[in-house]
């Protein structure tokens, strides 16, 4: 369980979200509230149409709740503008998609360079994070390949280097074994267990038993609601 | 400032990946901007050569036309009201520097041995040259005792000179216009265009000859008036008004028998022209111009399009809404200003093309290229602010989805 003496990385109280198609209100999110603590490794489960797909966007404030409250390292999230979301994006969030979502046309280093370049630093001091990354994630004498040139475990290595580049407050991976033979994905997964053993904050959407095993906690999301919360012995 | 550079590399890779298609696009532009110049430099040219033209016909003159005298209600076919002391009382105005009566018949055939061509006859007297800034390119020009004593001397053309002695020297020569004949003493150096009329299809001879041989009568069709300098113009003209009126014994009541024009109306009558025209050929490149942003906005659209998930992954890594709109905006940007060098860079080649071909003058004025290329900078701003705005305003979520 998190630290609750300290601020949680997220925070989520009664969050809902509604969506509107035509005359018909979909109910995506009616009530959810948790809360992630610093270096914990979450694993939000459920089935399709759950809501935890909305619920990712959330807390990737790439979407704002209907109502309720979500706070990142205790800042409200669903009163800020655009392009502060955008840059609380760049900083403290780092994405891994299920479809590993690279530039076709940069390479891998064009790639994990992008969270730092708007952030606003120089080339100068990009470039040693940015291959710092890369080495992480086991890549580092891929940098100038294209993703056509790197086979899917690799394409989303550089998507795991590109999520921790800018040393968000928290990685949220969406579903981030889903195109992945069973080799990739156990790499992909070593890589969030070491992440995870370095003290970095993950948030893992699946619905893949094996993956959601690797937490260290399970919430389950089932018809827009939070049914369950299980924290789980570590791994042997 | 290096965000702006980082947009203008993005600009130019998405670009360079869509090269054909961005060719394409830009070709709008380029025609727009070439055909701008292009035009403007055509009609800048044809503005300089009218001023030059004004410049060889003489500045500063004035031109007072005697009407055919009526009788009843019928008018004499040869006699004119002007009559040589009218001349020489307008010699006596102030700011009147020189007085030149003429008499001219058009469409006049003449004749050399087996040569004949149709030209345009000047009776003129010693003044005319001075006021004309006629010039002999060979031989010599109508000269006072030509005048006085009525010589049959006549003076050429160059078109009337190479048509009727293909190959010859003129001079020497004998003219035949009707059953008089005159030797010819000297041809006219080149004169160009104005207006309609070649001002080198013309003939001199001295202008008793004209009176007495020719038409027959004493008056003078016009008088050619030059003043010391172009202020003294509007008043000589109200000067002469009075005193023709005065000579001729007019009534109050009665209408001018004459009339009186400044030269210089006539220049801006041509530059009038040439305005008109230069505004309906601006309005055609303006026309390209608008065609060619359409197309930029178009292709921006498309692009905007194309690149939904790409939109999506820049937003999920941080870009705000401002960056992207920055990023569409510079590239559209980017392709309307490559268009629009490329258009001046065209627009000057297929002046000196057109130059060379026609033979026209042409002036590529750095202000037109300055002008082409503010406005093709402006034609991607505009064109190209609706698309980036779109891309702005993607959803995140939809566009990290979309396939």
């Amino acid at each position: 369980m998190a630290d609750l003496t300290e601020t949680p990385v997220l925070q989520l109280e009664d969050v809902t979200k509604l969506y509107r198609a035509g005359d018909v209100v979909v109910e995506a999110l009616r009530g959810v509230s948790f809360a992630v603590g610093e270096g914990e490794y979450v694993a939000i489960t459920g089935e399709s149409g759950s809501g935890k797909t909305t619920l990712l966007g959330i807390l990737g404030c790439l979407d704002r709740p209907t109502s309720g409250s979500y706070r990142l390292v205790g800042t409200e999230m669903s009163s800020l503008t655009e392009s502060h979301r955008a840059r609380v994006r760049g900083q403290r969030i780092g994405f891994v998609f299920q479809a590993y979502n690279l530039l076709p046309r940069a390479t891998a280093y064009k790639n994990v360079e992008l969270p730092l370049v708007y952030a606003g630093l120089g080339a100068r001091e990009r470039r040693p994070r940015v291959l710092d990354a890369l080495a992480a994630v086991g890549l580092a004498d891929r940098a100038n390949h294209h993703p056509n040139q790197l086979s899917g475990g690799q394409q989303q290595r550089v998507g795991i280097a590109r999520a921790l580049v800018a040393q968000p407050s928290v990685v949220l991976a969406d579903e981030p074994t889903g195109n992945l033979d069973s080799a990739s994905a156990e790499d992909v997964l070593e890589i969030l267990d070491r992440l995870h053993d370095e003290g970095r904050t993950i948030v893992v959407v699946t619905h893949s038993r094996d993956v959601a095993r690797r937490a260290s906690r399970i919430l389950k999301v089932h018809d827009g609601l939070l049914v369950g919360d299980d924290a789980l012995e570590p791994a042997a | 400032m290096t965000a702006g550079l980082e947009n203008i590399r993005i600009a130019l890779g998405a670009l360079h990946a869509n090269w054909f298609r961005a060719v394409l696009t830009a070709l709008g532009v380029v025609i727009g901007v070439g055909s701008l110049i292009a035009v403007s430099a055509v009609s800048a040219g044809a503005q300089r050569q009218v001023a030059d033209s004004i410049r060889r016909l003489g500045a500063n003159v004035i031109l007072v036309d005697g009407e055919f005298i009526s009788i009843g209600s019928a008018q004499s076919a040869t006699d004119r009201t002007l009559t040589p002391s009218d001349a020489g009382a307008i010699a006596k105005l102030p700011a009147v520097v020189a007085v030149a009566p003429q008499q001219d018949m058009e469409s006049l055939t003449i004749s050399a041995g087996r040569y004949r061509t149709v030209t345009h006859l000047f009776g003129v007297t010693e003044a005319y040259a001075n006021i004309y800034n006629q010039v002999a390119s060979r031989g010599r020009l109508i000269s006072a005792s030509d005048v006085s004593f009525g010589r049959s001397v006549m003076v050429l053309g160059r078109i009337p000179a190479a048509s009727l002695f293909p190959g010859k020297d003129p001079i020497g020569r004998t003219i035949r216009v009707g059953s008089h004949e005159f030797q010819v003493i000297g041809v006219q150096a080149r004169k160009g265009k104005l207006g309609g009329e070649n001002l080198d299809n013309r003939i001199f001879v001295p202008l008793p000859l004209v009176l007495r041989v020719l038409l027959g009568g004493t008056a003078t069709k016009s008088i050619g008036v030059r003043v010391r300098a172009e202020a003294d113009i509007r008043p000589t003209i109200d000067r002469i008004g009075v005193l023709l009126r005065r000579q001729h014994n007019l009534p109050p009541s009665y209408a001018d028998d004459f009339s009186i024009e400044d030269q210089a109306a006539f220049v801006k009558e041509a530059q009038t022209a040439s305005t008109t025209f230069r505004l309906l050929t601006f309005a055609l490149g303006g026309i390209a111009l608008l065609v060619g942003g359409i197309g930029i906005m178009n292709m921006m659209l498309v692009s905007v399009h194309e690149r939904t998930r790409e939109i999506g992954i820049r937003k999920s890594v941080g870009a705000d809404p401002l960056r992207i709109q920055l990023q569409f905006l510079i590239e559209a940007l980017v392709l309307s200003t490559l268009g629009g060098i490329a258009g001046v860079v065209g627009g000057i080649g297929a002046t000196r093309l057109i130059g060379s071909f026609a033979g026209w003058q042409t002036l590529v004025s750095p202000r037109s290229v300055v002008l082409a290329f503010i406005v093709s900078v402006a034609v991607g701003l505009f064109f190209g602010y609706y698309p980036a705005r779109r891309a702005a305003r993607l959803d995140p979520i939809a566009a990290l989805r979309y396939e």
